[in-house]
């Protein structure tokens, strides 16, 4: 589990680094890839796990590290979609489950 | 701290094992705590000498990566470019191409119809146009005797069988002897089957010119009395009846007199130039 933390930190350290030093040459307005890496994990994880949460969490720090903005702003912002889309699953969409007897 | 010291040593009551028991305090605990704590990393982190520190401590370890990133991101992009710009590159150039044919073309027009011009302008001054009347025309050909040239004028434009062809400096250059319908033929002076009467410029005195073919003329039949000299003009007359009168011919070359015969010869040069002839006119009466 630790290691799992260890490299997703590590993940979206380098992904920022990606976006903000490589890719920002070939486009001008480019999406937020830490922040679209923050729904897709929050929204096909466990129901259970807490691991989009320590996701929305990190990536907005690194967010807020590279950003003008004050500390915190992105931080919400991927707090407010992890929580959302959680919300959403846990209380509006149901999954089959299919099981081979 | 006392509950907590009791709590070690299982010390509790049966009201506060009970209250402690339930799994969701202490999650609920952990999570407002958590929560807490994270609300004063924010104030902590936004408070300005802090904020400027933490972030300038994440640039600072990240400056060789970004730094390696963003070079080879250029140069990726540069490459990039060059491909989307060779092809356009490529594409203008074949453009250019056409256009820069476009403009030849337009400029050979443009230097035909000032040649033209020069030309008629320069007939205009010579006074041809009130003497006689013409039809311009542009040599197209050559035949293969040479003495003889190919014009773009037939009987469609009015031309007909033995009208006299001259050019825009009034020299004679011989005249129509085969009629087409867009196309004539014109016999030069020079042909060999040309001859014709002639007169010194200025002088009472009377010959015969005839054509040795190859651009090359003579004049006989002049007494061997008459004075002739080199570069005399050669004009036309109007015995004969071929050409108006008054039409340079050429200037003597080379005066060939015999002490045995009656008559003396010359050797003539043409009025003009055949390899510099690019219009010419043809007279349709006199």
């Amino acid at each position: 589990m630790l290691k799992k933390f260890i490299f997703l930190i590590l993940f979206f350290y380098f992904l920022i680094l990606f976006q903000t030093s490589f890719l920002s040459r070939f486009f001008i307005f480019l999406p937020n890839l830490v922040l679209i890496v923050i729904i897709l994990i929050n929204f096909f994880e466990e129901q259970k796990s807490d691991f989009g949460i320590f996701a929305a969490l990190v990536g907005g720090f690194f967010l807020d590290i590279f950003s003008e903005h004050f500390f915190g702003y992105y931080f919400l912002i991927s707090f407010s979609f992890a929580f959302f889309i959680k919300f959403v699953i846990k209380n509006y969409i149901q999954f089959e489950l299919n099981l081979k007897l | 701290m006392k509950f907590l010291k009791r709590k070690r040593f299982g010390l509790f009551n049966k009201k506060e094992e009970k209250f402690f028991s339930k799994p969701t305090f202490t999650t609920n605990r952990l999570k407002v705590g958590i929560i807490v704590l994270i609300i004063m990393s924010f104030f902590l982190l936004n408070l300005p000498s802090f904020s400027q520190r933490i972030r300038n401590f994440f640039y600072i370890i990240s400056e060789p990566i970004q730094g390696w990133l963003w070079q080879k991101g250029g140069g990726l992009f540069d490459f990039f470019d060059w491909l989307s710009k060779a092809k356009r590159v490529w594409q203008e150039n074949e453009n250019l191409k056409l256009e820069n044919q476009e403009l030849i073309q337009k400029s050979i027009e443009f230097e035909q119809l000032r040649r033209e011009n020069d030309v008629l302008r320069e007939a205009l001054d010579l006074g041809l146009t009130g003497e006689f009347e013409l039809i311009i025309s542009d040599i197209i050909g050559r035949e293969i005797a040479e003495d003889y040239l190919i014009i773009d004028k037939g009987s469609e434009d009015g031309v007909a069988f033995g009208f006299p062809v001259i050019t825009q400096q009034k020299s004679l250059v011989g005249k129509v002897i085969q009629v087409y319908e867009t196309t004539s033929k014109i016999q030069l002076l020079s042909s060999e089957n040309s001859s014709f009467d002639v007169k010194i410029f200025e002088k009472e005195i009377y010959g015969l010119v005839r054509g040795k073919g190859s651009f090359n003329l003579s004049l006989e039949f002049i007494p061997r009395e008459q004075e002739l000299n080199v570069r005399d003009k050669v004009i036309t007359t109007s015995l004969g009846g071929n050409f108006p009168k008054g039409l340079l011919v050429g200037e003597i070359k080379e005066v060939k007199k015999s002490d045995i015969a009656s008559f003396q010869e010359a050797v003539l040069e043409p009025g003009f130039d055949s390899r510099k002839l690019d219009y010419l006119f043809l007279i349709t009466n006199f």
